[in-house]
């Protein structure tokens, strides 16, 4: 049915292309996670050389009152150096894997960071006053002999520009012996966890020599291990509960009040195998590559490597809807497994109600579904089309027979073109993709997508 | 269906249609599956979650194998069993690799008349072959070379074996199982008698042996052309600790 109260439906349409230009890429600059804070005001982007980089939204002026706040560099900084562990020979990479906010509680932000094996807690403060007039040094810094002051003066607070300061206040490492793939801030907003390949540790914000190992699936023998983990997370508001997904399609949910060691799950989510459908990569394009709750906490999303998957938590023998997020490399996957494709790791995520979900694709597409309506739009970021407020064309791929125009076949997709990483601002309709090409000149930009609303307009 | 690029394709007898496109992808799936088995050895610290699945995968394509062996039809287009070979079948499936040899060499002669509701001699060559292989592979799997901190034995040299006609083929043979197990030095002499009764081009055509010249004419696991810090690693366990002390911190690898 058309969209709801008055036939009101959403075009969608570019706002910003923030990021390097074609040409002073480099490899670090590739963007490898992307979120916004509990408000939306801030957008946190993390790179492979290590560095975070957050974007501030304007307020709205008056001048302009149809432009939305548009998304300014707020604060840039080194968070992760390469590292080298001298016992294995091994280096470790800085590339940040992961960007958890922390809700705020003062004027400062706290975010989240990791990398492969260590995470640290940032804080993020401005500072737009300073203190002039001490008594013991002087305006520029040097000390006073004691001696010869004669008067005493209270300092006065006096305006200076804007500085954002960013600073480590806890470090937390040596706990993980394999890579990081998921930090996830606990609803009690003290705690933590961080998951590698096949252990779960729980944290304390304040304290960090010491971390409780939640969830262990090492096996005694390591030949015998069949099956990783492949994200974790945090329920939005039952501080006991967490789930984490596996490379063999599993979604387990732990209570933490049951026992210790969480090894032994609550609940196991797993759709029975469509026998029909099975193939020498059955296993690997069930591997899940990511998993978020919904706002409301009672639903989460999976995706594995074809389609996205809803789960009502009280149901846990199948996905209450399933999305097909690009069906038409069903019959390619021996070439994407060739080529490594097949190991992509894709997000998703919910917007802000819940009622839609999102998620990348190849050739630059971003895929969109509506929970209600059962809609689905294929949008492409592409630097070519972005200019500021320009709608953004759905995009269709032609699966075979004659290819219409505007279409695109499913041989034409360029599959070095991938958006992995996306995130939905929590409260509004504003989305921001990263994109990577992997070409001989490296991209790497994160576009933010903006709604205008449209009245009667049909797809 | 689809066959990886790269991979040349067969042409095979027309009533053999189903059955050969099913082998040729299970080859593809082989072949792939084993050069990024073979890739990931040589990283200094493999994805964890990669490792898991290219083993998994190999798995799979060992039981299928194992279970169109053993004369169960995985394939719907290969119905009956043919009535002479059950017996060659099952002890096919169930000998280890070493022993099959002149089984196979038997089986295949047997079968030359008998065309219709079998596999061609060709394929059931291909499907020994590729059974051997993976037998090999379990060994190393089972040893777990992949899944833990790298502790790596010298790839394995063939030099010593009977029959060095074939040992070009040989040694290809050991390094594409990832011969950095001491159960590949055992299993190695059995794989040369074997390898001389298979038909085993199918499965060598996109290797390139010139990588393994080195190793083929080395007289001993020390004298790889390898820099001395890659070296140390490739020592094996009982002298890991020592190489270990005496090595300079290694340059940072390049994933």
């Amino acid at each position: 049915m058309a969209g709801v109260g008055g036939g009101n439906d959403f075009q969608w349409c570019f706002s910003q292309v923030k990021g390097a230009i074609d040409e002073d890429v480099a490899e670090a600059d590739i963007i490898s996670t992307v979120e916004f804070n509990y408000s939306g005001e801030l957008l946190a982007t993390g790179d492979k050389g290590g560095r975070v980089v957050i974007f501030q939204r304007e307020q709205e002026s008056k001048n302009r009152p149809l432009s939305r706040g548009e998304y300014n560099v707020y604060s840039t900084f080194q968070s992760h150096e390469p590292e080298f562990d001298y016992l294995k020979s091994l280096e470790i990479e800085e590339k940040i894997n992961k960007i958890r906010w922390l809700p705020q509680q003062n004027a400062a932000h706290f975010l989240l960071s990791t990398n492969d094996k260590t995470i640290k807690l940032w804080k993020i403060s401005e500072r737009d006053k300073r203190a002039e007039g001490y008594n013991l040094k002087d305006e520029d810094g040097r000390l006073r002999d004691p001696f010869r002051i004669t008067t005493l003066r209270v300092p006065v607070l006096m305006p200076m520009d804007l500085m954002v300061e960013a600073s480590p206040r806890r470090i937390f490492a040596n706990a993980h012996t394999y890579h990081i793939n998921s930090i996830s801030v606990n609803s009690d907003h003290e705690t933590y966890l961080s998951a590698d390949d096949l252990r779960i540790n729980l944290w304390h914000l304040e304290i960090t020599d010491r971390s409780f190992n939640i969830v262990d699936i090492k096996p005694a023998n390591m030949e015998e291990l069949t099956e990783v983990i492949t994200a974790a997370e945090c329920h939005p508001h039952q501080c006991n509960v967490f789930v984490y997904s596996s490379s063999k399609g599993t979604i387990r949910l732990c209570d933490m009040r049951a026992a210790a060691l969480c090894d032994r799950h609550s609940k196991f989510f797993e759709e029975p195998e469509d026998p029909s459908s099975r193939s020498f990569f059955s296993e690997i394009i069930s591997s899940i590559s990511d998993v978020k709750f919904s706002h409301s906490g009672r639903y989460m999303m999976t995706r594995d490597y074809l389609s996205v998957k809803v789960w009502d938590l009280n149901m846990e023998n199948r996905p209450v809807e399933t999305y097909q997020v690009h069906e038409y490399l069903r019959s390619k996957l021996c070439s994407l497994y060739e080529n490594d494709c097949i190991f992509d790791k894709f997000e998703c995520c919910w917007n802000g109600s819940d009622s839609a979900i999102m998620t990348g694709s190849y050739n630059n597409f971003f895929r969109m579904f509506d929970r209600n309506t059962r809609r689905d739009i294929t949008l492409e970021a592409s630097r070519e089309n972005s200019k500021p407020r320009a709608m953004l064309k759905p995009r269709k791929v032609c699966t075979g027979g004659k290819r219409k125009k505007d279409e695109i076949s499913v041989d034409s997709l360029d599959f070095n073109k991938k958006i992995l990483h996306t995130a939905w601002h929590p409260k509004e309709n504003v989305i921001a993709v990263a994109v990577s090409i992997l070409v001989s000149g490296l991209f790497s930009f994160i576009i933010i997508v903006i709604i205008i609303i449209i009245i009667s307009h049909t797809w | 269906m689809m066959v990886a690029r790269g991979m040349k394709r067969k042409l095979y007898g027309s009533d053999n249609g189903g059955g050969s496109v099913w082998e040729s992808q299970l080859q593809s799936v082989l072949d792939i599956s084993l050069d990024k088995f073979q890739r990931d050895q040589a990283l200094v610290e493999p994805s964890l979650l990669r490792s898991v699945l290219i083993t998994n995968t190999l798995r799979q394509v060992q039981s299928v194998v194992k279970t169109h062996l053993s004369g169960v039809s995985f394939h719907p287009k290969l119905h009956t069993q043919p009535k002479k070979q059950p017996e060659l079948l099952s002890t096919l499936g169930s000998i280890p690799a070493g022993h099959s040899a002149s089984l196979c060499s038997l089986g295949v002669e047997d079968m030359e008349d008998d065309l219709m509701a079998w596999p061609s001699e060709e394929d059931l060559s291909l499907a020994t072959a590729i059974t051997g292989i993976l037998n090999d592979l379990d060994a190393a799997l089972d040893d777990d070379c992949g899944l833990s901190v790298p502790q790596r034995l010298p790839l394995a040299s063939m030099e010593n074996l009977p029959g060095d006609g074939r040992s070009k083929q040989n040694s290809t043979i050991s390094h594409k199982t990832d011969g950095c197990r001491a159960s590949i030095l055992g299993n190695s002499s059995h794989m040369s008698n074997y390898l001389q009764e298979a038909v085993i081009d199918d499965l060598l055509l996109d290797i390139d042996t010139n990588v393994f010249e080195a190793e083929a004419n080395s007289v001993s696991p020390c004298a790889f052309s390898f820099p001395a810090d890659q070296l140390v690693k490739y020592l094996p366990p009982f002298s890991n600790s020592s190489a270990v002390s005496l090595t300079p911190a290694s340059p940072p690898m390049v994933r």
